[in-house]
This record gives structure tokens, sequence and C-alpha cells, in this order.
């Protein structure tokens, strides 16, 4: 089945009249995406790459029936568009803009909670179920339709493992961009039960990196409730300690908490496969699969 | 971005929370004229800004009982170097007589996804040693961001703390003040260490510390503006002219790595790391590889003292390869001084790309980021090699 989008994915891309928002659609319709309508306030009525376009969500959400939204907005603008889209009852949506304000994602994360509505990103690829569905911008023709599911909150680590996965002829289910920000809509530990039910998916994949304790957590599950097997590799063991990395969240608590030993310890003692870099990652997956297939 | 200690204050004192009375000094002439016709009375203390760990304990906080002394001091400390760092300027404030120090500060909470009180009636320089000797000293209250703080909140900090419950308004109006800074100013970090309780009971933020998360400087550019005042190494603030993050990493290494992402940077040195192979430094070039933008890329981090061994890894789907080769090759033709290049691309136009970094004599394409590594130490052991039969 894969999970989070698929065929019955109806997609609104909010942002579709801009520079990245029209290229992207362009990929995103021509990958098979089922993309109903974009949303630019002031462009109602107009259509771009055949797609209608409204001013606002709640239109979109009327005329198209809409279940899903991506978010080409820059990121100053990010927060606006995602309150939009939660106010508009859509039940997925998809955040992807580097450098977003990160107290401006707390106030959509906590909102879209109170609602229901599944956040992900930001500074996120987006999410793609290969060969049926993508939302967001990775490069999707390295991505091919199999069995193992990932999420990561890089997307060059994420890129680097489904290259070396596909080439190997290992495909995917669903993959995730968790995003690179402190505060991701969406972590690790909210997706296992989604990975852990579906059919698909028979090893998760989890790229993590020092800073916070979302693997933590995420091994806690894992222990009570996850039988398919799991993998994990975690970035930045010999990052500067102390310092951003970029994903502003990778930054390692003076105490040890966050850091890279302390993540893998955890995920070690849930019975994950600890993998030492990309291409350690995809020969546990290989052997994994051949050990289920026989 | 972190404040110094005065751009803090300055935060303090426009959410109205009570500070010593004080002057910046960025200049030696005139420091008791300043002093002076800031109101200011001695005893003084003399505080170097600069970001570092121990300050107090490395000179950077001296006390002025008299012009005099100020004069002598600030002659001392001003321009003089701390830990490494140049001290650009003074921050003199009155002495504050304190019956008590409290510690008192809001974080984001990455975890819970929502800013974190934190709160203790043992406040100043040993807090770290009491969060890991006596815990329970110090109170960890999350704030629900769509409530704010609540009455509840100051109740439950004066509770559990015991100050006392005279303490209560007080308290309440020094954490409102904060609070506001801490949402309005886009926080990741506000910390007052010490709060001054006077023997009144009125309170006073005597140092602090804020961290502004550097994705919304864009919506505030008075906090922009207070980064001209920030020492930083020099190719830090060229990279960022390019939109690029140089990251220090080490002062030992030889070897800079480069890639699209901060989670490949973050493998590259695990694996080289592996190797004991130090890195120096880290650029993350961000999205748009075109071939000037990497060309600006390569000659920064070469500039590096100390470098002359760089490795790429660049992976994205519409990256275009033949862009990123081609701008390695211009920059090592304009002069590199004899560094060598590793690159390992993924992309649109991968053939001519290896093609162009075959032609190009410092270049070397690497089909892997393994193999990089692996090609990166052999380089590194051979011109090691030819220094030892030199």
């Amino acid at each position: 089945m894969s999970i989070l989008v698929g065929t019955q994915t109806r997609l609104i891309v909010q942002g579709i009249t801009g520079r990245e928002g029209t290229f992207h659609t362009e990929q995103m319709l021509a990958y098979g995406t089922n993309v109903v309508a974009g949303v630019t306030p002031g462009k109602g009525g107009q259509r771009a790459l055949g797609v209608p376009v409204f001013n606002t969500v709640r239109e979109a959400v009327e005329a198209t029936g809409a279940n899903a939204s991506v978010l080409f907005v820059p990121a100053q603008h990010l927060k606006a568009s995602a309150m939009e889209a939660i106010d508009a009852g859509i039940p997925l949506i998809v955040t992807l803009a580097e450098h977003t304000p990160v107290q401006d994602m707390m106030l959509c994360r906590m909102l879209a909670r109170e609602k229901g509505v599944r956040l992900f990103g930001p500074n996120s690829f987006g999410i793609i179920s290969p060969g049926k569905s993508k939302v967001g911008f990775m490069a999707h023709s390295i991505f091919t339709p199999g069995p193992v599911g990932l999420m990561s909150r890089s997307a060059t680590n994420c890129y680097e493992t489904v290259f070396m996965l596909s080439q190997r002829g290992i495909g995917q289910s669903t993959c995730i961009g968790i995003g690179g920000d402190m505060i991701p809509g969406t972590s690790f530990v909210e997706m296992l039960p989604d990975f852990q039910r579906d059919e698909q998916t028979e090893v998760i994949v989890i790229i993590g990196e020092i800073g916070g304790s979302a693997e933590e957590r995420a091994a806690e599950y894992i222990q009570a409730h996850v039988t398919k097997p799991v993998v994990a590799l975690i970035a930045g063991k010999n990052a500067p300690k102390g310092t951003s990395m970029g994903h502003a969240g990778a930054i390692v608590a003076a105490d040890g908490t966050g850091s890279a030993q302390n993540k893998e310890k955890a995920l070690r003692e849930a019975g994950c496969h600890i993998a030492q870099s990309t291409e350690h990652v995809v020969e546990l997956v290989q052997e994994l699969i051949r050990r289920e297939k026989h | 971005m972190k404040l110094l200690e005065y751009q803090a204050k300055e935060l303090f004192d426009q959410y109205g929370l009570a500070t010593p009375k004080g002057v910046v000094l960025s200049s030696g002439e005139g420091a008791a004229e300043a002093v002076a016709a800031a109101g200011l009375d001695y005893p003084v203390v003399v505080k170097a800004q600069v970001q570092v760990g121990g300050r107090g304990k490395a000179g950077g906080v001296r006390f002025a009982q008299n012009p005099e002394e100020l004069a002598e001091i600030v002659g001392a400390l001003l321009f003089s170097s701390l830990k490494g760092i140049q001290v650009r300027q003074l921050l003199v404030v009155e002495k504050v007589e304190m019956a008590a120090e409290w510690y008192l500060s809001i974080l984001l909470d990455r975890d819970a996804g929502m800013p974190m009180v934190i709160f203790s009636p043992c406040g100043g320089v040993d807090i770290e040693e009491t969060a890991r000797e006596n815990p329970g000293a110090i109170l960890k209250v999350p704030v629900n961001p769509l409530v704010g703080v609540a009455d509840y909140t100051v109740q439950y900090l004066v509770s559990k703390s015991g100050i006392g419950g005279e303490h209560l308004p007080a308290l309440k109006n020094l954490l409102c003040g904060l609070y506001r800074l801490f949402t309005q100013r886009d926080c990741l970090l506000a910390e007052i260490n010490p709060v001054a309780v006077g023997k009144d009971g009125t309170l006073a933020a005597v140092d602090g510390k804020i961290d502004v998360d550097d994705s919304a400087l864009q919506r505030h550019a008075d906090l922009l503006a207070m980064r001209e005042a920030h020492s930083e190494p020099p190719l830090v603030t060229q990279a960022r002219a390019f939109r690029f993050l140089y990251i220090p990493v080490g002062a030992e290494g030889r070897v800079a790595v480069m890639s699209n992402g901060s989670g490949m940077l973050m493998s590259m040195i695990d694996l080289l790391s592996k190797k004991e192979i130090s890195v120096a430094c880290a650029l993350d070039l961000g999205g748009g590889a075109t071939k000037d933008r990497i060309r600006e890329a390569v000659r920064i981090v070469l500039s590096t003292p100390g470098v002359d061994t760089l490795f790429i890894c660049i992976f994205g789907g519409i990256t275009r390869c033949d862009e990123v080769a081609e701008g390695v090759r211009l920059a090592l033709e304009e002069g590199s001084g004899g560094s060598k290049v590793v690159v390992r691309m993924e992309g649109t136009n991968k053939e001519v790309g290896q093609e162009i970094i075959g032609r190009t004599p410092q270049a070397v394409s690497a089909g892997g980021i393994v193999e990089g590594v692996r090609i990166v130490s052999e380089m590194l052991s051979a011109s090691a090699g030819r220094r030892d039969a030199k």
C-alpha cells in the first residue's frame, strides 16, 4: 500500500504560480501525482499547467475535495499558509521551506495537533510513495517502488541511501522527509505505527542526527510496538560540539542528551540495527531482506 | 544569533525589565567622562563583551572603585584578547547589592515543541553545578504558546521553590516581560542569570543571554544590525555574503568538506574521523549549485589556513554536475597553491562533469562517499610520505 501519499491523494499546491511552485508542480504532474488545485491569492480563476487556481485554500477544497496540500511558499509566509490549510480542514500538509522561523512552526504544530492534522517539514524534500505519488521537490528518478519504508531528517543522506538501495534493486514503500529543523511538524515516533501497519513495508529505515531526542523517543516506541526490522543511522558523531550545523536542530546538548552515542545506545537496546554510514544502511537492509526471503 | 550582554540588556530595557544602570564603551578615550555622563555611581563593574565561558575567571569582569581605577582597567581590557577573542566593547554598570541571586530563563524546548520556563532560587555563576548536584533546586515548566504565561505558571514556581508568596507580583512581572521578549523577538533562549533580588524585594536582570533564531532575523532589522558588533571568523562573513554556511570544525585539520546539505556534511566528517582524519572546516552550499557559486565556495574553503585537501559531495536531483565540475576547475585554475580536490557528485550531466574533472590536474572524481574518503586518505598519506622523504 505505502503510507500518507498515494493514488488516493488529491493535492493542492499553495504558491503554484511562483517560480518554484510552477517548476515542481510540473514535475509532480509528470510523476503522476493528482494535483487537483493551486492556490495563489489574487490569481483565482486562472489555470496553471492546466490546474485550476483559487484565491484561498477553502475555495480550492470546496471545489475539488482536496485532501492534501504542499506549500511552495517562502519561509516568511509559511506560517500564514499552513494556518490557512489547517483551518480549511486539510488533513495532510507538507511544508518544505528552509530557514522557517522556529516559533512560526511551533505555533503551526500546536494548532495542527489540536485539529488532528498531519503536518510535515519544514526544511524537507517532502513525501514520496515511489511509482504512485510525490508531494515535494525530491529527485524522484532515484526512487523505486519496493519494501523499504524510510524517514530522514536530512535530505542529502536520504538521497544517498535511496540511490544505493535502488541501484541494488531494493525499492521503497514511502520516503518521508521529516526535515532538518529544530521543531518538525511530525517526528519519527508518530510515523512508526503507520509503517508497522503498512503491508508493503518490510524494513523501516530511520536516518537521524544529533540534537533533540526524536530518535530516543522512536527507540522507546520500537521496543514496545514495532515487530518489523529497523535500521538506523545517526549522523553527526564528530560534528563540532555546541555548533549549529545549518539544520537549526543539530545542536548537541552539553550534558550528552541528543548525542549520537545516546541515540545509538537507545536504538540498539530497542533491537534496531545500527549503521555507520549510508552505504552500511544499504548493506544491512539487503541482508535483512535476504533473510526474510529464506 | 547569540547577542552580546549589552545587546541583551538593551532588549531587557525595551521590554521593561529592570537592569543596572550602565554604559557601553568602545573607545578608551574619555571612559571616566562617559561613565559620569551616564550618571553611574562608583563602585562600577567593567565587563568585557565577548562570548566565552568562564569570562569572570579569565579576567573579563573587574571592579573599579573610582575613575582612576576605571581608566586603568579600560586601558588594559579594551582591545585585549580574552580566550582568543578580541574585546571590542566594554559594558560598565553600577555594582548591584543583592540579597539573593535567582536564575530565570525561557528556552525553546525542541522535544515538547513549546517554550519552557526554567527557574531556580539558587542562581549565579554555579547554576550548572546546581543542575548536576541538586537538580531539585531547578524548576521547569512548559508554556503552551496558544495560552502564554498564566497566573498558575508563576504560582507553580513560587509554590515549588519556596521563595515566599511576597515575591509573586515581582516574579510575574519579570516572567511576563521576558516571555513577551522571547515570543516577539523570536528567541531560542532568553536567560537572566543572576536575577538580583534586592533587600526591598525588587528584581533586576544583572546579566543575560539571548539567542535569536537566525531564520527570523529578517523581520527584526534592529537585531540584524546588532551582528555588526560581533567578532566572527572572516571566512564565515565571506561565506555568508554568498549565502553559504562556513563552519569551523577543528584547528588541526588539512581537510575541508563541502556539500549541498548539512546531513551529508555530518556524514562526511563522521567517515573521515573514523579514519582519524581531522577536518578543518565544512561548507554548506545550500541550494543552487551554479558554477560561479561553486567557484567562490572552493576559493573560500581553500583559503582556510592549513587546508590543502577538499572533499566535495553533491547530491541533488536537479543539480547539474557539469556546472559543479566547471566551478571546481575555474577555482583551481585561478590559483589554489597546489591544493587537491576530490569530487563526488550525482545529478544530471554526470558524465560531462566527470570528464571536466578528469582533465583538471588537481582534481579527482570519486564514485561514492566511501570511495571519496579512501581517496582523501591516500592523498594525505602520499603527501606525508613525500614530506618524510624530504
